[in-house]
């Protein structure tokens, strides 16, 4: 291999290395548009139509037992306001604001979630135990931020309730 | 194994006709009618249909407040001459903005919030009645007349309650994620469609809280309110009635710190 073999390869290596790089810094990769499907979403008409309207929010379990969770953040309150997921099972969250920044950071864990306003934001989680979290938000958000929190309940499989189509868990389900 | 399992196969293929593609058929048009049924069987539940696009904040400032001020006539009978109301019940509209009073209009019009009163009143309006109501009632100072002698529903706010209501007023509850109040309905900061509480009656406030809580009242867009009075106590919901049913509203609230 000679030298300039070697420079296109290490280039190649970096260019790919930044793909995985843009889930953390938000950036906008046309590539990944194409490749993952559009997540823009209008942040003034989410109660309007689409997947955020309010009888959509919360825990939808599909017919293979996976699990996802809906939620809105907005200045300032996680919508809904106490979320029920069943323990060691991959959780897949969307997220989206219908305001300014917010961050959604599950106390006790590593997940911080960054939510902007117009975006789609996705993540998978997994609690392996189960117990009460509390949920709160990590970017200063307005005069409210420091109230902006609410609770994720991880209960075991087997308590996790059964739903049936179109129904969405939570806490007040249990 | 294998080689037996190719040779029928392709004696298959060559016997008869191959009705592999029906089973194909069968199984798309299946799938097909299971997803149209599982979409059809979640209907959406729209809160308003009122969104603060560009559009809709342009229309709802569009009102003359002159002629706003002759329709308002209509009101005065309930809302009281200048938006101050004498009925406990019945809220004041006296200085509250442009955008509140719209989409409360707008839902009455649309069925999303229900009175008996207001529905058939909003929707013998116009849209340009309700625009120039709106800039009318926005116009007006938020504290009647000093020589307005007309008897207003003053709530004295118990001394016990007043300490807990402007510690929610001005820190809400961290430990179960009540924001402040005063962040979203003033004086600290305002958003569009929030009523500002600096003067309103007491009544109505207990009451509309209420409505959130057990969900008779259900159009706020992206539910802020109903989840927050649900977790209020009954308590608290009186003692935030009584703050700004007193009009202590426009200061920002001061923590007695008595709890």
């Amino acid at each position: 291999m000679n030298w300039r073999k070697l420079r296109i390869f290490i280039l190649t290596v970096l260019a790919l290395a930044l793909i995985p790089a843009t889930r953390y810094y938000q950036i906008d990769v046309p590539l990944l548009h194409f490749l993952k499907g559009s997540r823009a979403i209008d942040p003034l008409t989410l109660h309007l139509a689409g997947e955020f309207v309010e009888n959509n929010l919360g825990t939808e379990q599909g017919a293979d037992g996976s699990v996802t969770v809906r939620m809105i953040a907005q200045q300032y309150l996680f919508v809904p306001h106490c979320i029920l997921v069943p323990a060691g099972v991959p959780v897949h969250l969307r997220i989206t604001s219908a305001d300014a920044v917010h961050s959604l950071a599950f106390n006790g864990t590593d997940y911080n979630v960054k939510v902007l306003p117009g975006t789609i934001s996705e993540a998978q989680l997994r609690f392996s135990n189960p117990g009460d979290f509390k949920t709160v938000c990590r970017e200063f958000c307005g005069a409210g931020h420091y109230a902006m929190r609410s609770e994720l309940k991880v209960v075991p499989r087997e308590q996790f309730p059964v739903l049936r189509a179109g129904e969405r868990g939570n806490c007040a389900a249990q | 194994m294998r080689v037996k399992g190719e040779t029928v196969r392709r004696n298959k293929r060559q016997g008869g006709y191959d009705w592999s593609f029906l089973w194909l058929a069968v199984a798309v048009v299946a799938t097909g009618s299971m997803m149209l049924v599982a979409s059809d069987s979640v209907p959406e539940r729209i809160p308003s249909y009122v969104s603060w696009t560009p559009e809709t904040i342009a229309a709802a400032y569009s009102g003359d407040d002159f002629r706003g001020m002759l329709l308002a006539k209509r009101c005065e009978h309930c809302h009281g001459a200048e938006g101050f109301s004498d009925r406990g019940s019945t809220p004041n509209l006296a200085g509250i903005d442009r955008l509140t009073i719209w989409k409360e209009l707008e839902d009455f019009r649309s069925r999303k919030r229900t009175s008996r009163v207001m529905e058939p009143i909003a929707e013998s309006l116009s849209s340009r009645d309700v625009a120039d109501l709106v800039a009318y009632y926005a116009r007006l100072p938020v504290f009647a007349d000093l020589q307005d002698n007309r008897n207003f529903p003053q709530a004295r706010p118990d001394p016990s309650h007043a300490g807990m209501a402007s510690h929610l007023v001005s820190f809400g509850d961290g430990g179960r994620g009540i924001p402040p109040c005063q962040s979203c309905h003033g004086p600290v900061a305002y958003r569009p469609g929030v009523p500002s509480l600096a003067n309103q009656n007491g009544e109505y406030v207990l009451s509309q809280l209420e409505a959130f809580a057990g969900g008779t009242r259900a159009n706020d867009i992206n539910m802020p309110m109903r989840t927050i009075s649900s977790l209020l106590t009954e308590d608290e919901r009186q003692a935030l009635a009584e703050y700004y049913g007193a009009g202590l509203g426009l200061q920002p609230g001061s923590s007695s710190g008595a709890r």
